[in-house]
């Protein structure tokens, strides 16, 4: 597609429109905002949450590309590949052809995500502590190769400043961030722990815990495929069971207890309100896995399957639904050499001055995929509540849409013009000073 | 089905909780409190797992082979790239130069195989061999920015056994504070198990601290991670391999642990790994 312009286009002047994305793991949330915007309030319908992955199915020999997922039917045995690897964009090859199909090819139109590089700023998220070549990569990308008229490469954390509060504080003007906030991101890659001053990071107290949605769902997997029945293959339908079945307990040991058969001279009658029966989905005559309580004449069910009743592959799940997200407040489970998540956020705070650590305690933000799990705010809590003492003031806040939230504070800030105006570098600036001063401006090193 | 041999030899072992069963020891759950026991050392076959002392269960589990077969599966939990071999992006029709990258440097990293792993390792070489990344500093865990290249600790950060980090000093993951700390707790080496040094009238830092907060340039990726817990935190729980439940009985022979005889029983027949003595 020819993109040149006839006439030099003006001199450091914004685009008219932004394309905020939030490149995820597992999730690009898209959309846009623009400084011309009358209404300034924040709209998560204009967010899209695309899947950020290229799958391919060996059974159908078909290959779907990002959103195509949606039209998937047959998830068995999809393999999955992900071009952002612990929140970094590594496989470049990958994620070119999704951005296409998404944003640039012609189809996009239909889809209301359409742009034209050239007349479009961007506003691409990052993990913080990035290496340097993997910045570098995409800051070649998204203007040699993409050709985007105005870009920024920000900590996607920055994003939940910008947003309106969770704390109900109702909505600042935007643009304007908040001033202090802890961010709590439940990722699929990893859980980071990022403090926000004025919307800007304090890298030396960031904090990152190995494990996400990710390491959950393999781990139910590895679980399930020995105790009972072969997953290795079936990502998509391990993650869909963690998502129906998994829970944070508040009381491990206690539910632990709940659920166990008992010794040989000590048998136990098993709590058969958490133990829950799952239905594989097989694709064909059941599209989608369901939970049903624990029948335990389900016994002689199994026998007979496959005689006389239609065919269901059961997997009975007790103390997997709360032993797995169960890592994530204490990885020792599994032999990481990590503190959990609440000793994850005592240590960002021990890296700040103690004078900080009420403001930020009292507006921790709560964010990201993982933090859906039910029981997952109250634990952390709790846990938190009980390491601090009592004069302190400690406030948590779930974000409403945990997918969108940061999405949606990139798009006020859009919405705003001088604080675009100060993270945005464009294109002719970009050719002028080069991208050693791109780079050092986005770390916010140089003025302006 | 797995070979059944006789009942394994069946050792009297000095310990204080025995049951007359044979091919299991009942073994303490590591509780916070050390009860003392009698120095064990049966040499004899079969107590290698057995006997290395009821107080030393951290040691006896995380010996640097085993934390290395961990880190391993570890590493394995946190991959996604397992099958993605099979996953071909697919090629646009038109089949345009466009596709293959615009400039050089584009059609380098559009055909670049790299995974994140060689990134960061060419980052950690990078700092180590200069002190900087790209011209710029870096905090590493101990917070101090190397004036001198090559030093052995921001060499060494990440490929130090995760467990002997738990010596160091870890609690709050660096001081990373270039200006004198103002309002920095005393016992800033104190471990994270009871934060009491919060009272409200901790006094908010100056503007100069908080600038020097604000410019800090970010952390390497593996300072950032979060740091072992402190030595005085319980020991790691341990699961049957069965069930999922608190593993009390531990396999003579090979050192798994299960939860109750029933499981041990299904273990033996299945997974014990020791099948051929």
């Amino acid at each position: 597609m020819a993109r040149q312009k006839p006439q030099a286009p003006p001199f450091t002047s914004l685009q008219s429109r932004t394309l905020i994305l939030d490149n995820g793991a597992d999730t690009i949330k898209a959309g846009f905002s623009s400084h011309l915007d009358q209404d300034t309030k924040s709209s998560a319908d204009a967010c899209h949450i695309i899947p950020n992955s290229i799958s391919h199915s060996t059974r159908d020999r078909r290959t779907y590309v990002a959103s195509q997922l949606r039209s998937c039917l047959d998830f068995g045995e999809l393999a999955f590949r992900h071009p952002v690897e612990n929140g970094y964009i590594v496989n470049w090859e990958s994620q070119k052809a999704i951005w296409e199909y998404e944003f640039f090819d012609d189809g996009a139109k239909a889809r209301g995500l359409w742009c034209e590089p050239r007349e479009t700023n961007l506003i691409l998220t990052e993990q913080s502590s990035a290496p340097i070549a993997v910045q570098r990569q995409a800051d070649e990308m998204a203007i040699e190769e993409f050709g985007f008229g105005g870009y920024a490469r920000v900590v996607g954390a920055i994003g939940n400043a910008y947003a309106d509060s969770a704390f109900g504080n109702g909505e600042g003007e935007a643009g304007v961030p908040a001033e202090c906030l802890l961010v709590i991101d439940a990722g699929y890659s990893h859980t980071t722990v990022t403090p926000l001053l004025h919307g800007r990071v304090l890298q030396s107290a960031c904090r990152r815990l190995d494990i996400g949605g990710k390491t959950l769902t393999n781990q139910l997997k590895d679980l399930i495929s020995t105790r009972q029945f072969e997953l290795q293959k079936e990502d998509w339908m391990a993650n869909q069971i963690k998502q129906d079945v998994c829970y944070v307990s508040q009381d491990f040991d206690v539910d632990l207890e709940r659920v166990w058969k008992g010794g040989m001279t000590d048998r136990r009658r098993i709590d058969h309100s958490i133990v829950v029966d799952y239905v594989l989905p097989d694709y064909e005559e059941i599209k989608r896995g369901f939970a049903r309580p624990h029948d335990p004449s389900s016994a002689a069910r199994k026998r007979q399957l496959g005689i006389g009743m239609p065919r269901e592959d059961l997997v009975v799940i007790a103390n997997e639904r709360f032993s797995v997200p169960e890592l994530l407040f204490t990885p020792s489970d599994i032999g990481m050499q990590s503190e959990g998540l609440v000793g994850t956020i005592l240590q960002s705070l021990n890296a700040l001055p103690v004078g900080l650590w009420q403001a930020f305690l009292a507006n921790v933000l709560v964010v990201g995929g993982t933090s859906k799990l039910p029981g997952f705010v109250e634990r952390l809590e709790g846990d938190l509540r009980s390491r601090l003492s009592d004069d302190i003031v400690l406030r948590i806040a779930h974000a409403e849409n945990p997918i969108t939230h940061a999405w949606t504070g990139g798009q006020r800030l859009a919405h705003n013009e001088t604080a675009l105006k100060q993270i945005i570098v464009t294109r002719e600036e970009y050719l002028e000073n080069g991208d050693g001063w791109m780079r050092r401006k986005f770390l916010g090193k140089t003025g302006g | 089905m797995a070979l059944r041999f006789r009942t394994p030899h069946i050792e009297e072992l000095p310990i204080a909780q025995t049951k007359q069963a044979p091919g299991f020891a009942w073994v303490t759950v590591p509780s916070a409190v050390e009860k003392p026991t009698a120095d064990l050392t049966n040499k004899k076959r079969g107590t290698r797992f057995a006997a290395q002392g009821q107080t030393d269960e951290q040691r006896e589990a995380h010996s640097v082979r085993q934390q290395e077969k961990i880190n391993v599966h570890i590493r394995e939990l946190n991959s996604d790239n397992a099958r993605a071999g099979s996953v071909i992006v697919p090629k646009k029709e038109d089949g345009s130069a466009a596709g293959r990258g615009k400039t050089t440097n584009t059609r380098k990293i559009l055909s670049s195989m790299k995974h994140f792993s060689h990134y960061l390792d060419d980052e950690i070489a990078e700092f180590g061999l200069t002190g900087k990344v790209d011209g710029m500093d870096r905090l590493t865990e101990t917070g101090l920015v190397p004036a001198m290249p090559m030093m052995s600790t921001a060499q060494r950060a990440s490929k130090t056994p995760l467990v002997r980090r738990v010596q160091q000093e870890h609690s709050n993951g660096g001081s990373p504070r270039p200006a004198t700390p103002i309002g920095a707790p005393a016992t800033a080496s104190q471990v994270d198990d009871q934060d009491d040094g919060l009272d409200g009238t901790a006094p908010f830092p100056s503007q100069a601290d908080i600038d020097a907060l604000l410019n800090a340039p970010p952390l390497l990726y593996n300072a950032s991670r979060s740091a072992p817990p402190p030595t005085s935190a319980p020991p790691a729980r341990v699961f049957c391999e069965i069930c999922g439940h608190w593993g009390r009985v531990r396999c003579l022979k090979c050192g798994a642990r299960t939860c109750s005889v029933d499981c041990k029983t299904i273990h033996v027949a299945d997974r014990c790994l020791k099948f051929y003595a």
